[in-house]
């Protein structure tokens, strides 16, 4: 019984990073249309700045993570900035940015690895190793509650929703579509980041961690839907607890754990790629 | 006629290489042979798949397990190999027809990473993470295939591939190949069945793929997981789209250049060509969608 | 003769919201029927249930004796019904000869495995002279290698009514293809309308312009809030009282 908390606590945590990398994409989906497929490398990118605003310099933790949360809202405008504005500008077709965003996950990724060592680096954990699955899911329940509340009571939050609705309609309304965009960047990289940041004590930082999450947390979106903010932290959470039970007590090799996350993805596309949970009317 | 000559004038080539540039000279001609039938499915056909590299390496493992492992001649390893790649690329296609641009995608992403995996986890069968390696290519016909000779079949099969595309391309089929890539409700209008189209689109193509990846599987005489996995897929995708997707000679030009950079480029920046790649790419995507082909297009006017 | 389409009892929903009603009326070879009614009426609903857009929730479609509804869209091209859309739909990646001839692909009846062993060379001969001289009869002479997003927006209009000739349809569904035409190219498409039903061909349109239809159509049917309220020539239809009262305040009230 025991050991079945232990494994139900653990699969919640992933299942919390999981959520929020799949929050970032639905950020970024929901008034573009777009999949941005590098909020992997975002993730990464941010786990490198735990190591050097926490390992490296030894600032508090909560100071270094705002500093490295700060840095990737940066970061998320200007791939906007570069690979979406003018594409959006120009009228292509949604697959341009999309191709795009590609193109700066490589050079994301080379820009990492040109600047750090190859091996993996540590980033401390923000408490004790016991209580730090504890922070990742409470972290991650503020975070969507958050995002949450955003979009159910303000403001601002509907303007986005209405903007997911229908483009066109929500620009003759007076919305800044750009803006919206460039926000909704902003937030999905600080987002992905956290993701990146709370993982990264448990696998290091490296630069080839970002697309096994960007299949992971994109598998968590197709799960849980692209319509409501909680599918994304639902599907996490079902991935996590589908990844760790077969882990734990299918009698296949381990190695296979990593195809569970990829099965999962093609079943679920092939299936019911509209997700569990319908969008609101 | 001009096939003759082309036959001619690139195996040729190969006997006045030496052994090293003799190596690159194959693997270059591999990445064309891929790069056409990518180029296929993506430029001519609308949709994107990661799956290519996947199919490289069915074909590859394929035939080295059947020639190996379970002794079957060479012919019926090969139409069995075909075999293989044409029954998993209908398991793939036929159940997402339905959906719609990138969700297809990632659907094939995943299939490529789960190949992986398998291939990782196969134990005595595939060889696991190491792969297979020290086999040779049997005697056809008594006489042993090496060095520049069997440089002269990947000229053949690159350029039968290119005949089979070519000929695609202009007929009917490709026709409606563009019409499902410019707008599928309107191909659905004019009577184009734009699921049955996808389907034998992407089958083709990921056959031909793995007839590439047989012929590959004895250049190297080995055989191992990371070739097969997804660093390649982007740089096949970046290939066709810097040289020009939607054109024959674009993908060719594409992974000519791409091929060939990182020897050109590495006094300059060691093994991180790989960022000048995605700067090319990103370039060609937000000035010249059209790539290289497009800027020949232009200035030859 | 006959009519080679006969809708009964047609009848659609979305939601709450009733956008087609059991409605009737057919069409014969040759004869050009204008559907015709406000904002909101159900020609369009009606338009895509016919050609299989949409799937109808009652009544029945018959084309040539053989039921349509139920059946996929491009079955229903196969079947000799082609369609032009409202907002010009060309295949932007190539050429307008290559437009019209996706048009024409369900007259290709040769296999893939031809397409290797030479046998479909000559239907593409074939179909592309045929493709050249539906080219000249809508009046793009001249254009047959342009870049289509090249095209005015009355040339697209032309464009769209070739390739959906190409099929070789006995009906052909025309959405609204005098909408935002200059007079001179109101002329010539009237005439290409009048040279496709002089064919044999069945010709069903929607429109609003008023001056343009009247003139054209052999029959006129009027819809309002999904239902069939006239039906008969043009002339008729015209001083119908229900048809005046449905287009109160309208601009064809006002000519």
């Amino acid at each position: 019984m025991r050991d079945f908390l232990e494994l139900a606590v653990s699969a919640t945590a992933s299942g919390c990073v999981y959520g929020l990398i799949a929050l970032a994409y639905l950020l970024m989906i929901r008034p573009t249309g777009i999949i941005n497929f590098a909020v992997g490398e975002w993730a990464m990118v941010a786990a490198f700045g735990g190591y050097v605003f926490l390992t490296k310099y030894e600032l508090h933790y909560l100071l270094g993570m705002g500093i490295v949360l700060a840095f990737m809202l940066v970061v998320g405008w200007v791939s906007e900035r570069i690979a979406v504005r003018p594409l959006v500008e120009k009228g292509t077709a949604i697959l341009a940015p999309i191709l795009a965003l590609l193109g700066v996950l490589v050079i994301t990724r080379e820009i990492i690895s040109i600047s750090f060592p190859p091996d993996p680096l540590p980033v401390p954990y923000p408490f004790e190793l016991q209580h730090q699955k504890y922070f990742i899911i409470g972290v991650t329940a503020v975070v969507f509650l958050g995002f949450w509340a955003f979009f159910e009571k303000t403001l601002w939050g509907k303007s986005f929703e209405a903007v997911a609705l229908n483009r066109r309609a929500a620009a003759l309304m007076g919305i800044n579509l750009s803006r919206v965009t460039a926000f909704s960047f902003a937030g999905g990289a600080a987002v992905a980041g956290l993701g990146g940041l709370l993982v990264s004590p448990n696998i290091s930082a490296h630069y080839l961690m970002g697309v096994p999450l960007a299949i992971q947390g994109f598998t968590a979106l197709v799960i849980g839907g692209v319509g409501r903010v909680e599918g994304a932290l639902i599907g996490g959470l079902l991935l996590a607890f589908a990844e760790q039970l077969t882990i734990r007590y299918a009698p296949i090799p381990s190695g296979f754990a990593q195809g569970v996350p990829l099965l999962f993805l093609m079943i679920f596309l092939i299936v019911r790629p509209t997700g569990l949970l319908r969008a609101r009317a | 006629m001009r096939w003759l000559a082309a036959f001619v004038a690139l195996a040729a080539a190969a006997f006045f290489l030496g052994d090293y540039h003799n190596d690159v000279y194959r693997k270059m001609l591999l990445w064309v042979m891929l790069a056409l039938g990518y180029n296929f499915l993506f430029g001519i056909c609308g949709q994107i798949a990661f799956s290519h590299f996947a199919f490289y390496g069915i074909g590859a493992y394929s035939v080295v397990i059947l020639l190996f492992q379970l002794n079957v001649p060479l012919p019926l390893a090969i139409l069995l190999g075909v075999a293989v790649c044409v029954v998993v690329a209908l398991a793939v296609a036929i159940p997402s027809t339905r959906l719609e641009g990138f969700y297809l995608a990632l659907a094939t992403l995943a299939l490529a990473q789960l190949f992986v995996v398998v291939l990782n986890e196969g134990g005595a069968v595939t060889g696991g993470t190491g792969g297979i390696a020290n086999y040779r290519l049997p005697p056809i016909f008594g006489f042993q295939l090496r060095g520049p000779w069997y440089t002269a079949v990947i000229v053949f099969v690159l350029l039968m591939t290119l005949w089979i595309l070519i000929k695609l391309d202009r007929s009917w089929f490709g026709r409606a190949c563009r019409a499902v890539r410019d707008n599928p409700e309107a191909a659905a209008a004019m009577g184009i069945d734009v699921a049955r189209t996808k389907v034998i689109a992407f089958t083709v193509t990921s056959a031909l793929a793995g007839v590439a990846g047989m012929t590959y599987a004895f250049v190297d005489n080995t055989v191992n997981p990371p070739i097969f996995g997804l660093d390649n897929a982007f740089l096949l995708l970046f290939m066709v789209i810097v040289g020009g997707s939607g054109r024959h000679a674009g993908a060719a030009i594409g992974a000519v250049l791409l091929f060939l950079l990182p020897f050109w480029l590495s006094p300059l920046v060691g093994h991180h060509h790989v960022l000048v790649f995605g700067v090319l790419m990103l370039a060609a995507i937000l000035l010249q969608p059209k790539g290289l082909i497009g800027l020949w297009d232009r200035y030859s006017r | 003769m006959g009519p080679i389409l006969e809708v009964r009892g047609l009848s659609k929903r979305f939601g709450g919201l009733t956008a087609v009603a059991g409605l009737d009326f057919e069409v014969r070879p040759g004869e050009i029927l204008g559907m015709i009614g406000p904002n909101g009426a159900g020609k369009s609903t009606t338009f895509n249930l016919i050609a299989g857009t949409y799937a109808a929730d009652g009544g029945e479609v018959t084309f040539g004796g053989e039921p349509l509804l139920g059946l996929a869209p491009h079955a229903i091209a196969a079947r000799g019904v082609m369609r032009t859309f409202q907002h010009n739909r060309p295949f932007a990646g190539m050429s307008v000869i290559e437009n019209v001839m996706v048009g024409a692909h369900t007259r290709f009846k040769t296999g893939l495995i031809s397409v290797f062993t030479g046998n479909a060379a000559r239907e593409e001969a074939e179909e592309r002279k045929k493709a050249e001289s539906l080219i000249e009869f809508v009046g793009l002479q001249g254009l047959r290698d342009a870049d289509v997003t090249t095209l005015s927006f009355g040339q697209g209009r032309l464009l769209e009514i070739a390739r959906a000739l190409a099929g070789e349809p006995r009906l052909v569904l025309l959405d609204e293809p005098a909408a935002g035409l200059t007079p001179d190219e109101l002329e010539r498409i009237a005439s290409v309308i009048r040279g496709i039903a002089a064919r044999g061909i069945a010709v069903l349109l929607i429109e609003h312009d008023m001056h343009f239809l009247l003139p054209l159509a052999h029959r006129v049917v009027v819809l309002n809030f999904g239902a069939k309220i006239a039906d008969g020539e043009p002339a008729a239809v015209r001083a119908d009282p229900a048809v005046m009262d449905a287009y109160l305040g309208s601009h064809a009230a006002a000519r």
